[in-house]
């Protein structure tokens, strides 16, 4: 079997389709893994010291397991117990879980790296605890850790290829179901891998190009 | 099970010094694991000539390139971290090439390579899950057979999970302990038993 380019053209339509949601699929988890990844950081940041186990210990537990046990897990396991979500929102929620906890681990050495003189500056200055969080320590964790976010969401865009194991039709689950449709997989897959690739080289030039303009602004 | 995990574990320990070019790193790094994974066991036979590999070489040749490359970045920055007044003392000191890298360069990146490379260890442990797509019977394919043959998803999937934490604590662990032995460290406990002999014996007896 050689490759054949009208087959190949004729399974493009389906891989586009793929592509669309694997973006949205993205988008989704990176709000998610930015937003609740600030959340917990912030709140760890609140705890007194002794407690912040509590939230250290489910972060650890939750990098430490494969996306796709903690995937299946909620997928098969939790209707078990009577929780059935369809596979796309079972999807986002788990990946934004799971790169969430990345995430905190990146703010959280963001926070170590403000001077405590901020600090002292905003109580000097007579600013409210909230001002304080809400104008000056995040704003500036944010800016800090943009470099490393977005390398993250980078991953997560590839990781979103996890997703056909439950069904969800990214990139590669396209594939899969054309190819079974006429038993040729060399075409769909191959041109899967080079969509992932093509893809990829934008994505990662903005992220230089933009590490590079803020590096440029701390200066 | 584990032996593929290991295997995949030591393989990527030696990928790095191979695949040095960008090219290459790039392009693997650029595609999801699991597109390579297929496209090697699903897709590479249809081509004339190519061998239908087997399930577990398949497996260990994607995982072990694709993480080499994540490796070799690691092993770059490492080098790269040396100070590179490191390197002109050793030049001063009219030492060759072969012991300049063996024996000044190498150790002190190896301090931090070794625990960047234990974090690498732990994401392959975790990224050996997806070789059961392809019919390798690691832990996550024992859990799926178990769960068909018993019905009961939630333990079946709690058991797995257990032992993926086992796995990556022990993988962790042992880079920690060869972690202690790295001559920089050696180097750093020398020093501090010098300068705090008393302190050094009450940490010691700890």
């Amino acid at each position: 079997m050689t490759w054949d380019w009208s087959y190949a053209l004729q399974t493009l339509p389906a891989l586009l389709g793929g592509v669309l949601t694997t973006l949205v699929v993205t988008v989704l988890c990176a709000g998610i893994a930015l937003l609740l990844g600030l959340a917990l950081a912030v709140l760890f940041k609140l705890l007194p010291s002794g407690v912040g186990f509590v939230l250290r210990l489910p972060i650890e537990l939750i990098k430490t397991l494969p996306a796709l046990v903690i995937l299946f897990f909620g997928f098969y396991g939790l209707p078990q117990v009577g929780i059935t979500l369809p596979a796309l929102p079972l999807g986002v929620i788990v990946l934004g879980t799971i790169y969430a906890a990345y995430c905190f681990e990146v703010y959280r050495g963001g926070f170590e790296s403000i001077p405590q003189g901020m600090r002292d500056a905003a109580h000097a200055l007579g600013l409210s605890r909230f001002t304080t969080w809400s104008r000056i320590l995040v704003p500036m964790v944010v800016r800090a850790s943009m470099p490393a976010l977005l390398n993250y969401v980078l991953v997560l865009y590839r990781q979103s290829a996890l997703l056909f194991a439950i069904g969800v039709p990214v990139i590669l689950t396209a594939a899969q179901v054309v190819g079974y449709q006429y038993f040729r997989y060399l075409e769909p897959y191959t041109l899967a891998g080079v969509i992932y690739l093509v893809s990829n080289i934008p994505l990662a030039i903005f992220l230089r190009r933009y590490e590079k303009r803020n590096r440029n602004a701390h200066v | 099970m584990v032996a593929i995990g290991l295997g995949a574990v030591r393989a990527s320990s030696r990928g790095p010094a191979v695949l040095s070019s960008i090219v290459v790193i790039e392009l693997l790094r650029g595609a999801p694991v699991v597109i390579y994974l297929f496209w090697l066991f699903f897709a590479l036979p249809a081509i004339p000539g190519a061998p239908q590999l087997p399930s577990a070489l398949a497996a260990v040749l994607v995982l072990s390139f694709s993480q080499g490359a994540y490796g070799s970045e690691i092993i770059r920055a490492g080098l790269q971290a040396v100070h590179s007044g490191q390197r002109d003392a050793s030049l001063a000191l009219g030492l060759g090439p072969a012991v300049r890298f063996t024996r000044v360069v190498l150790p002190q990146a190896l301090s931090q390579v070794v625990p960047a490379f234990g974090s690498l260890s732990v994401d392959i442990v975790k990224m050996t899950s997806i070789v059961s797509f392809i019919g390798v019977q690691d832990i996550f394919y024992a859990a799926n057979t178990a769960r068909s043959a018993t019905g009961d998803t939630m333990a079946s999937y709690l058991v797995l999970m257990l032992g993926y934490v086992v796995l990556c604590l022990i993988v962790a662990a042992f880079f920690r302990a060869i972690e202690y032995f790295l001559p920089v460290r050696r180097a750093q406990r020398a020093a501090h038993e010098r300068r705090f002999p008393l302190r050094t014996k009450v940490m010691s007896t700890r």
